[in-house]
């Protein structure tokens, strides 16, 4: 028989190959201790002097404690960075690799993170916690912030809505065979993707209240022009969908004598639907950030979204935490259904949700 | 004005005896600058199992879509029950009722249960009530031995149980023909005798049927009448054990020698 000969393994190189193997593993813990140090070590200081109060922050941020804590966790990550970038090359196991890539990586974080706050600190504490950080201002505020919370979700949930049923039967009319059908749906989607949000809303409000003196309350006014954006932009997302089914769907369907809207309604567009799922909640994601749009408007109190209720407190106090405060606000109305997107994604991949009649 | 005329639509009138179930006349069929379909002459009668075999792209499918007019001939006539169905004017919906079709890709609808895929048709076609559509929807699954199956999705099916559940969607609308397009091709080598046995006892039950396969053995032995097509016209056709065993054309005698 023949065999390929083994190759002779060099004795001091295989040595150092099999002494390196533990450096992986101290390279991330290193690294990943770094990255704790400093986002841990900042956080329990701060958590340590207390939030509610701007100058409790500052003092905080100002204190020994934090600087020590961040200059060791820099030193720490740059050390796990040097460590582990130095050694992955010569690691003998897949895994032991991951170990000192990892820790170089979570190392250069680390540092790189400690660093910039090392940076900042140096500046105007006191005025940076008084004007981003001031959440005592807030707190009497908070019932104003949730009006705000509901005003948008309540405006950006009607766009949605609408906008998804009127997208729904405005992209059957795209994909029609027939040029007369198809073109006038065109250039509405066209008009409405080509053109800023902010214009439509203005040109719907003020314009249709003056050039045609249809009053509407700003809310209305843009309930309007959110779906009528909204349709746009998801008649493009359903055409893409009900373009994704395959062929042999709607053949299948004729061969049994179903009609052309008959097919479409039982059998397309059921499983169109299922697949555009994930783009409509991005684009619902964007809608309730683009309601923001709406404070050009002029707002009375009780119909402020999130981010007017911001804004006019910044102009009130003066001071930035109001924005801070709104920004957070979309966060935690964004955060679970960006997370929501992403499982709704995984399930449509792993086919479990297709296969639910 | 009897039932079944009104059921086509235009022309309405009596069906005139004699006439065959099937008739193509004369058709082209172009796909851009592609002729695919180069005047195709053919007679069906009832109670007809028509087996068209030829190479892979000799427009078999294309042919066999005309027939339902899922494809519309560029030019030429079918003819189904003594009607030119391919007038404008005709309701094909309808037409459709009365024909099956299954295809190689089985094209259940993946969203619906076994038994949902054949209801569907039954109610928003034929209007039929819910119970006796899913009635009947158990019988035809029963017909085709997946009556365990009745609530499974396509996706927990195997490739032959959907092809069963395709025929049994097609037998459900009791159609005067079936169309079926090479529904053995995709299946692996294990499940195509079990779609092959449902087809032998439909013909033997009387189906009227036209298969598109590469099935040599069972064009032999279940086929009536058999039809070698190569480039888009008929080169060869006949009782399917004579063309077998005495082919009259090189071309026939070439595509028989490579697939035997
Ligand atoms: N929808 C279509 N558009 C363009 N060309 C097509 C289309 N359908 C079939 N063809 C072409 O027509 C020819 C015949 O196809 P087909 O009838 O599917 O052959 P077969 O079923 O015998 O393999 C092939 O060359 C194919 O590429
Ligand atoms: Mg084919």
């Amino acid at each position: 028989m023949n065999r390929i000969p083994a190759p002779r393994p060099i004795r001091g190189f295989v040595a150092l190959r099999e002494g390196s193997r533990p450096l992986g593993v101290v390279s991330a813990v290193v690294g990943g201790l770094a990255l704790a140090v400093v986002l841990g070590g900042t956080t329990s200081v701060l958590a340590e002097y207390g939030i509610r109060r701007e100058d409790r922050i500052a003092a905080a941020l100002q204190s020994r404690e934090l600087f020590t804590l961040l200059v060791f966790g820099s030193l720490l990550g740059a050390g796990a960075t040097a460590l582990g970038f130095g050694t992955y090359r010569r690691m003998p196991t897949r895994v032991s690799r991951e170990e000192a890539i990892a820790g170089a990586v979570l190392g250069l974080q680390a540092a790189i993170g400690g660093l910039a706050l090392l940076w900042f600190i140096q500046g105007d504490m006191e005025r940076f916690a008084r004007n981003f950080l001031s959440f005592e201002q807030i707190v009497p505020q908070y019932e104003a912030f949730l009006n705000g919370a509901r005003n948008t979700l309540v405006l950006a949930g009607a766009g949605e809505f609408f906008g998804v049923i009127l997208g729904l039967v405005l992209s059957v009319f795209t994909i029609s065979k027939r040029a007369v059908v198809r073109a006038p749906v065109r250039v509405y989607i066209n008009l409405f993707r080509g053109t800023p949000l902010l214009l439509q809303l203005s040109l719907i409000y003020f314009g249709l209240a003056l050039g045609l003196g249809v009053n509407m309350s700003a809310y209305t006014a843009a309930i309007l022009a959110f779906s009528l954006n909204t349709g746009a932009y998801s008649a493009e997302v359903f055409r893409a969908g009900i373009q994704s089914i395959e062929r042999g769907q709607m053949e299948a369907a004729r061969g049994l004598g179903l009609g052309y809207m008959q097919s479409m309604r039982y059998v397309i567009v059921p499983q169109a639907v299922r697949r555009v799922i994930p783009p409509l909640m991005n684009e619902f994601v964007i809608l309730i950030k683009d309601t923001s749009l709406i404070a050009f408007l002029g707002l009375s109190y009780a119909q402020r979204d999130l981010f007017t209720v911001g804004s006019q407190g910044y102009s009130q106090f003066f001071n930035a935490t109001f924005y801070v405060a709104s920004g957070l606000g979309y966060l935690v109305v964004t955060l679970p259904l960006i997370r929501l997107v992403t499982w709704v994604e995984k399930r449509l991949r792993s086919g479990l949700l297709g296969a639910v009649a | 004005m009897s039932r079944e005329a009104n059921a086509l639509g235009w022309p309405a009138g009596p069906v005139p005896a004699g006439a065959p179930l099937i008739r193509l006349e004369a058709i082209h069929k172009w796909f851009g600058n592609l002729h695919v379909l180069k005047g195709i002459d053919l007679d069906l009668a009832s109670g007809h199992v028509l087996v068209v075999i030829g190479t892979s792209g000799s427009g078999k499918s294309t042919l066999l879509r005309c027939i339902d007019m899922l494809e519309e001939p560029t030019s030429g006539h079918v003819w189904f029950k003594g009607r030119d169905i391919t007038d404008v004017r005709v309701n094909l919906n309808e037409v459709r009722t009365h024909m099956g079709i299954v295809f190689q890709a089985f094209n259940l609808f993946p969203h619906k249960t076994a038994l949902g895929n054949i209801t569907l048709a039954l109610e928003k076609v034929l209007h039929m009530p819910r119970d006796q559509a899913r009635e009947r929807a158990r019988a035809e699954l029963e017909h085709v031995g997946l009556g365990q199956k009745a609530l499974s999705h396509p996706g927990q099916l195997s490739g032959g149980e959907q092809q069963r559940v395709a025929i049994a969607r097609a037998l459900a609308m009791r159609p005067d023909l079936i169309l079926f397009d090479e529904v053995t091709s995709a299946l692996d080598p294990k499940l195509v005798a079990e779609v092959l046995a449902v087809m032998q006892r439909l013909a033997s039950e009387g189906t009227t049927m036209v298969v598109v396969t590469h099935e040599m053995g069972f064009a032999r032995e279940v086929g009536t009448h058999l039809v070698f097509m190569d480039e888009g016209v008929i080169v060869e056709q006949g009782e399917p054990k004579a063309v077998f065993d005495n082919p009259q054309h090189e071309q026939t005698r070439r595509f028989l020698s490579s697939v035997l």
